[in-house]
């Protein structure tokens, strides 16, 4: 059997689905022995190329995420939301009950600790956040779906490990769903 | 008392008459998943969740509120049945703003194992994301409408164990919302009596007292019914 590429991404999340991803410790070998992990924040890599399985982390949240999701879809057999943020948005959706303006007039000029001469960042090189955070599978065609916040490293060794041997993961009956 | 015969689940039992389909599927533990009920309380058949199938109605009956009678076919685990299960808790989840990782109840939520009973692992429908009032008013406790599910259940226990009728419901559909007093903050409620049943009932971290922070939540809804017992007992 011919090693499988795996990718990982961040979109907009906290990184802690790729800190409970680390925390499969030395099972990482395993995965190694089945996968070729060729791209991912923790790894080297420009280009996101065509891989067997790819899991995104984070909801989508802005022009930049939306332009990398449709992107990874082309390339990935297997597109797979990682967490809570990438499942239903969880805690990066919450500026969704707000105007977009009001969220950054919060974060950016009126912060407590602002020193009153706060501007929202707009240099033409940084993205632009979208009025809405949505899921992933709002956007794409989303395979497989891992909730948690963050999912625990068993749960992630158990989805990785199933799909590398060519098996469909069933959380539900693994025991281990779970959100939050 | 007489009993009567009743088919649940393929399975023959002898069952008293007035007690509702719910009722009795529990003595013989048969599964039946609720949300608005609470032990103690009178049921109303809210949240859609015990539906079950009875030969000869088309539609389908909530069996909180629906007696059993004599020779009822009932059926309990149809995929009819999950799959409106399903559906519910979805629409629940996509009503309001649940964030579990934020939320006091995380870990301990009576939403989050039911999402896990029905298996619901994404949600189909679109989030509304409403803005919903946090109620911070109250000394002790907090009212966060962003987690509610409209069982009613603290609606219920203050009205009819506590007697104090603080809690209250107002608007309809999507914008229906549980109320102190008049639509009043609750810190300025004349009615409540500060007893803490209302947090005790409540099946999310919607009710939660301010001593505490994220997953930190433990609730006792069986307090309800063991002052409904205790009170019956001294009669």
């Amino acid at each position: 059997m011919s090693k499988k590429k795996l990718a990982t991404v961040w979109l907009g999340g906290c990184s802690g689905c790729h800190m409970s991803l680390l925390d499969i410790d030395e099972r990482i070998l395993d995965v190694a022995k089945l996968a070729d992990i060729v791209k991912s924040p923790v790894v080297d890599g420009k280009e996101f190329p065509e891989v067997d399985i790819a899991l995104v982390e984070g909801s989508v949240t802005s022009d930049e995420h939306h332009r990398e999701i449709l992107h990874i879809r082309k390339h990935a057999k297997t597109l797979i939301a990682f967490g809570d943020c990438a499942v239903m948005t969880n805690v990066t959706g919450m500026r969704n009950y707000f105007n977009l303006q009001d969220v950054f007039d919060t974060a950016y000029v009126n912060a407590a600790s602002n020193d009153k001469e706060g501007q929202i960042p707009d240099h033409p090189s940084l993205l632009r956040l979208n009025d809405k955070v949505v899921p992933l599978q709002d956007v794409v065609h989303v395979d497989f779906v891992i909730p948690g916040c963050p999912p625990d490293a068993d749960t992630i060794f158990y989805v990785l490990f199933e799909f590398l041997n060519d098996r469909i993961p069933n959380l539900s009956k693994a025991k281990k769903l779970k959100y939050g | 008392m007489n009993k009567i015969p009743v088919i649940i689940d393929d399975k023959n039992f002898e069952v008293d008459p007035h007690k509702t389909i719910l009722e009795v599927c529990r003595e013989h533990d048969i599964e039946i998943l609720t949300m608005c009920h609470l032990k103690g309380l009178t049921d109303i058949g809210a949240c859609r969740l015990c539906l079950v199938e009875v030969e000869g109605i088309n539609k389908l009956l909530s069996a909180c509120t629906t007696k059993v009678a004599a020779n009822m076919v009932i059926k309990t685990q149809t995929e009819r049945i999950k799959k409106y299960q399903r559906i519910t808790t979805e629409l629940f989840f996509a009503e309001r703003n649940h964030v579990c990782a934020v939320c006091v109840s995380n870990g301990k939520c009576e939403l989050q194992n039911l999402g896990y009973k029905v298996e619901l692992d994404r949600i189909r429908y679109p989030h509304l994301f409403p803005q919903c009032e946090v109620d911070t008013s109250h000394p002790w406790y907090v009212m966060d409408h962003n987690r509610c599910i409209m069982c009613t259940r603290c609606v219920r226990a203050c009205n009819e164990v506590e007697g104090a009728h603080n809690w209250d419901v107002m608007n309809r559909g999507h914008q229906v919302r549980i109320i102190s007093d008049f639509n009043t903050p609750w810190g300025e409620s004349t009615t409540c009596t500060s007893c803490g049943k209302c947090l005790h009932a409540c099946p999310t971290g919607a009710i939660w007292p301010k001593a505490i922070v994220q997953g930190q939540l433990e609730k006792n809804p069986g307090m309800v019914n063991e002052l409904v017992e205790r009170r019956k007992m001294k009669l």
